[in-house]
């Protein structure tokens, strides 16, 4: 074990000496720098507009948009780092050299993504200032802080695994890097296309049945009632499909960060937010609908559902299947890149070259 | 040392197939290299020299036949092989941000040795292959000739007892060729095994002891390699006196239409080495002034073209 992580550790070393170190990293980090203070500053403005500002809930609004920040420019720029780490080597002659000396292949692959994922947790580093600015606005668990921080450093590995996973698989760098980027895609866009055209796709129809007041007393009683109508409408199941939503990187996050609310019930922030729109989706839809003015009352049908909290309580959490799922992907990437990588090597992919 | 332990120290290949899809790259290649000799490995280009070189670099595994390097197989036990063997690839691949020195301890670091013996082992491959000056510039600007010895320090990092070059002088000037026959003759000196590929057969003419040919993946047999030591061979005899040396030629029974002049020469062929000796010996005895008598193609590239034309 020893010794893997003594060549395992040679190979990060180098990868993040040849890979990463150059001006232009510097300059990647910088704009994002720049880029995260500017959201930073325009959602102050902009909560403090709205008369949120100081109230508490600020902090935990612009704590969690910088977090979601990270999460997409981190998504956005870790697929290029890491997308032809294997690859990239290849086509520079720099692979072979390697595997002819005493690291395995197993070392050279988590080397690789080691560096990959360390180069991603930098932007994680460098968005620290921001976050503890909104941490100092309040408003925020420490739980919370952790909890968002921990899943953010995952999702990054998982892109950094898909990455040098992919990047093993296929020979040329260019086509990895882009498959990767569609993977990522595939799992922050196409989730939510995939639910909310399924939802549609797969509807169920809802017998309504209602009855109105024919006459009113002084007080706005009814006093008679009409005979009840039957009336039938389509809803989508999106009770079927949330399940899709669950390997979603942004949903893990909303779903695992603990939330708080306000007194009314209310999530106190974006991930709560989407959280409550998420476990709203497990509820399954009434199918039959009844409505009577005469008992229930003049705007029975208004009644107030239940409350945010009262539905993120009452469902089931989906984040670590959403992880487990995404962490399986990466390692399932990685152990590809890793059986394609293998020496001596029997069969080579048609048109590539060992060295 | 015995016959039997040199083999053990040296590379062992018998009937060693390879393909790729419906390509065969070796149909056959057996060959033996011994410790303290430069064997040369020698085919035109697509012989399958290089499938050859990454099968005994411990990168490809062969289809059939049997390889040992240092009495090691590299598909059973590859990191014994690795140990052994210094591999200079055909491919000119270096770590560009890295500077040459820090390239050759992270070669050494891959070696599994410690940072101290990496840092002493790249101060001591830099002056041994010149480039002592440049070794703290990154490896991006070096000059093709430079990386071709940047890659051959790498190969020798770990001290290895087997030394596989694969095309190591193409790109070097003249200069740096003489460095790399020095370099290569004394490596072999030191009692390691030298398997040098190269399709520029002077070059290998001054460096090799023995050879092996390659030819559309089949290695030449012995017997191949001894019948063109009698086939006929054109010999360059160079004499003050052109006239006397044609009217000895046809003295010795050589036909007028045989001969060419080239640029002050006599091209004449003959066969083999025995009948050359005797024309010498006949021309001087003549007292015909000889100041040139010399196989017109080096011995290499007489077998090499000699076993193509055979084959063809």
């Amino acid at each position: 074990m020893n010794a893997f992580l003594s060549g395992t550790q040679v190979i990060l070393s180098l990868e993040l000496r040849q890979r990463v170190r150059g001006t232009a990293w510097y300059v990647l980090l910088g704009i994002f720098v720049v880029l995260v203070a500017i959201v930073t500053i325009l959602l102050s403005i902009a909560l403090t507009g709205f008369g949120v500002m100081g109230s508490g809930d600020a902090g935990g609004n612009i704590y969690s948009a910088i977090i979601y920040f990270v999460l997409l420019l981190g998504t956005l720029v870790a697929p290029a780092l890491s997308g032809n780490a294997i690859n990239g080597d290849r086509d520079a002659g720099t692979l072979a050299t390697t595997q002819v000396t005493l690291v395995t292949t197993g070392q050279i692959v988590v080397g690789k993504f080691l560096a990959a994922w360390i180069t991603a947790l930098a932007f994680l580093a460098a968005s620290v200032p921001f976050l503890i600015y909104a941490w100092l606005v309040g408003g925020l668990s420490v739980t919370s802080i952790v909890v968002s921080i921990v899943v953010l450093a995952i999702e990054l590995g998982i892109v950094a695994a898909i990455g040098v996973g992919l990047s093993g698989i296929i020979t040329r760098p260019l086509i990895s890097i882009v498959a990767t980027y569609l993977a990522v895609a595939t799992l922050s866009v196409g989730t939510l296309i995939a639910f909310s055209l399924g939802g549609f796709a797969v509807q169920s129809t809802v017998v309504s049945t209602s009855s109105y007041g024919m006459t009113y007393s002084d007080s706005g009683e009814p006093l008679g009632c009409s005979p009840a109508t039957t009336s039938t409408y389509e809803t989508p199941r999106f009770d079927y499909l949330w399940g899709i939503l669950v390997a979603n990187p942004y949903v893990v996050l909303a779903d695992a960060v603990p939330t708080s609310y306000d007194q009314a019930g209310n999530p106190q922030d974006l991930f709560g937010y989407i959280k409550y729109g998420v476990r709203t989706a497990q509820v399954t839809p009434d199918l039959t609908v009844e409505y009577d003015e005469c008992t229930e009352g003049v705007g029975g049908y208004m009644d107030q559902g239940p409350t945010a909290q009262e539905t993120i309580d009452s469902t089931v959490p989906g984040w670590f299947v959403g992880l487990a799922i995404q962490t399986l992907l990466g390692a399932g990437a990685l152990v590809g890149a890793w059986a394609r990588t293998r020496t001596p090597a029997g069969k080579l992919p048609t048109g590539s070259r060992i060295a | 040392m015995n016959s039997s332990q040199s083999l053990a120290d040296g590379i062992v290949v018998e009937h060693v197939s390879r393909s790729f899809g419906q390509v065969h790259a070796v149909r056959d290649a057996s060959l033996v290299a011994v410790p303290g000799k430069v064997t040369a490995l020698i085919g035109p280009n697509g012989s399958g020299k290089t499938t050859l070189m990454l099968m005994l670099a411990s990168l490809l595994r062969p289809d059939g036949g049997t390889i040992r390097i240092g009495g090691h197989d590299p598909l059973a036990d590859p990191a014994a092989v690795r140990a052994a063997l210094g591999w200079m690839p055909d491919v000119l691949g270096s770590w560009n941000a890295l500077t040459v020195r820090a390239t050759l301890e992270m070669t050494g670091r891959l070696y599994r040795m410690d940072r101290a013996a990496a840092a002493a082992r790249a101060a001591d491959l830099l002056s041994t292959v010149g480039l002592a000056e440049l070794a703290d510039q990154p490896t991006r600007v070096l000059s093709r000739g430079q990386k071709q010895r940047l890659s051959l320090g790498r190969a020798l990092v770990h001290n290895p007892a087997v030394l596989l070059l694969d095309e190591p002088a193409s790109g070097l000037d003249p200069v740096a060729r003489v460095e790399l026959r020095q370099l290569v003759r004394r490596v072999a000196a030191e009692g390691k095994t030298v398997l040098v590929s190269s399709h520029v057969l002077a070059e290998l003419d001054e460096m090799a002891d023995t050879a092996v040919y390659l030819d559309r993946g089949v290695s030449a047999s012995a017997e191949s390699i001894a019948q063109t030591k009698t086939t006929l061979r054109t010999w360059r005899i160079r004499s003050s006196a052109p006239a006397a040396l044609l009217a000895a030629l046809g003295a010795a029974r050589i036909g007028p239409e045989t001969i060419v002049a080239d640029r002050g020469e006599l091209l004449v062929p003959l066969t083999g080495e025995g009948a050359a000796a005797a024309l010498l010996a006949e021309l001087v005895t003549a007292g015909v002034p000889i100041s040139t008598f010399a196989p017109a193609v080096g011995d290499l590239e007489h077998t090499f073209l000699d076993l193509s034309k055979g084959n063809s």
